[in-house]
């Protein structure tokens, strides 16, 4: 085996680093719009709207019950075939979102459910309807009990971004993968492919702690 | 007046109201009316089905059968030829809010100060601008004697507080009726007095009142009308010291158990 070959990555550096800044931006706005949708439909599963909530009930047994990979594909596929033309990039963000989405739904509806029926039940009492109880006590009582969790999910939505270099988005791995075909050290690559994940996921993981002591 | 008009009277007719839980009925056909300023002290076994009453009249648990009204309006709904017309969500609060009701276990809203506990109800039920929903908030809780502690949070208060907070932010929606479930069962000896004593300046005030309880001495003293219930039923409906002297027989076998009345 020979030595380990740092003049690649010092040489994929450039690349990596724009692949990185592409899987930044992608997790950011899969991020905002995963939060959107899954807010919203952990809302409407506490909610005592009976079509939409057995509609997100589908959507959330669909979502967990095929891998993340095939999601991207068929987003990716099957939009341009209902006249939707996006590009890989949007399509990834897409795919993205409402993975994650449904996930977050989850977290929602069972960060809102832990909440104590005494507190619904003195919200009713002071002539709230059901949607303020659950808008103006429920929802920021459990924001604290959601955040942890919901790290989890963000952080796991950063990772799946790389299955988005199937679908030829420029991203993190992707990068790593074109410099792989030129030089051929996948190990050195791949190891700088981990480093820069886990810089990336490190700061995550901090903004949400200091985020966690903020809400207590 | 049309004929149809209910006893002008009664701030509150239950008639026939039945709750069953899988068939079992918690709240058995129970009617009555209830004067304005007057105090019902609802008294009985656990399980007597006191506050299933007690929730079944603000509708936070709906009743199986029978119907309220409060001010002769149906809490369930509109008759409309005949039939009843379930009210929609937001019709169903605005009634709701009309009777104000305060639970064992306080039930503050956690994440909110003392003073904001008091204000949410009428800023966001009943519309007032911030300030002056926190400025009500502020002169309603000076009357619960807790001016000291208008910006702590419900954790950061005893039991005894949190309780007249609740009261509070009942008591800042200007409800017809004030509902009471065991108001003092989840607090410390110690603390039971200052709670009640808030109630009493509630009763000297005028304000309409159930009060569910086991404080047999504040029954006496501050009803005005008891009723006894057990197993869903209301079994005698008297003056305090008529009931207290009560020869009913499971009226009589709950008050000694209470230690209300000498063993025989």
């Amino acid at each position: 085996m020979g030595a380990f070959d740092w003049g690649a990555i010092g040489y994929a550096a450039p690349y990596m680093f724009k692949g990185a800044v592409v899987t930044l931006e992608i997790s950011l706005c899969a991020m905002a719009l995963a939060t959107l949708v899954g807010v919203v439909m952990g809302l409407i599963s506490v909610s005592d709207l009976k079509v939409l909530k057995a509609l997100v009930r589908v959507y959330v047994y669909f979502i967990r019950g095929t891998p993340a990979l095939v999601q991207i594909f068929l987003v990716y596929f099957a939009l341009p075939r209902i006249g939707l033309e996006l590009s890989a990039f949007m399509s990834g963000v897409v795919a993205l979102a409402f993975n994650s989405g449904g996930f977050i739904a989850e977290i929602v509806r069972a960060g809102l459910q832990s909440i104590d029926s005494g507190q619904t039940e003195a919200a009713l009492s002071i002539g709230m309807t059901g949607r303020q109880s659950i808008l103006f006590i429920l929802l920021p009582q459990s924001l604290r009990r959601i955040t942890p969790p919901m790290t989890n999910e963000l952080i796991t939505l950063v990772k799946t971004s790389s299955l988005l270099s199937v679908i030829s988005v420029f991203e993190l791995t992707r990068s790593a993968q074109l410099i792989m075909a030129e030089r051929f050290v996948p190990f050195e690559l791949y190891f700088a492919l981990a480093f820069y994940y886990l810089v990336m996921i490190t700061a995550l993981s901090w903004f949400s702690e200091y985020l966690e002591a903020r809400l207590a | 007046m049309s004929a149809f008009e209910i006893n002008s009277a009664a701030l509150l007719s239950i008639r026939g109201l039945s709750k069953f839980f899988a068939d079992i009925p918690v709240v058995d056909r129970v009617s009555l009316e209830v004067a304005p300023s007057e105090i019902v002290m609802v008294v009985g076994p656990s399980g007597a089905g006191k506050s299933t009453l007690l929730r079944c009249i603000n509708r936070i648990e709906i009743p199986s059968e029978g119907e309220v009204l409060l001010e002769g309006v149906n809490m369930a709904g509109e008759r409309r030829n005949g039939k009843l017309v379930a009210d929609p969500p937001k019709a169903a609060a605005r009634k709701r809010r009309r009777i104000g009701m305060v639970f064992q276990r306080f039930n503050l809203f956690a994440h909110l100060t003392a003073l904001d506990n008091v204000a949410i109800g009428p800023h966001r039920v009943l519309g007032a601008k911030l300030s002056d929903a926190r400025a009500l908030a502020a002169e309603q809780l000076a009357r619960v004697r807790l001016s000291d502690h208008v910006m702590k949070r419900p954790a950061q208060l005893s039991g005894g507080q949190q309780q007249r907070v609740a009261i509070a932010r009942a008591m800042a929606m200007r409800p017809a009726l004030m509902l009471f479930d065991e108001p003092t069962s989840a607090l410390d000896p110690e603390l039971v007095g200052e709670v009640l004593e808030v109630i009493r300046s509630l009763a000297d005030e005028g304000m309409t009142m159930i009060v569910v309880t086991h404080e047999m001495q504040f029954a006496r003293e501050v009803g005005t009308r008891v009723l006894f219930m057990d197993g869903g039923r209301v079994l005698v409906d008297a003056p305090p010291r008529e009931f207290f002297a009560s020869q009913h027989a499971r009226a009589r076998e709950f008050l000694r158990r209470v230690h209300a009345v000498p063993a025989a």
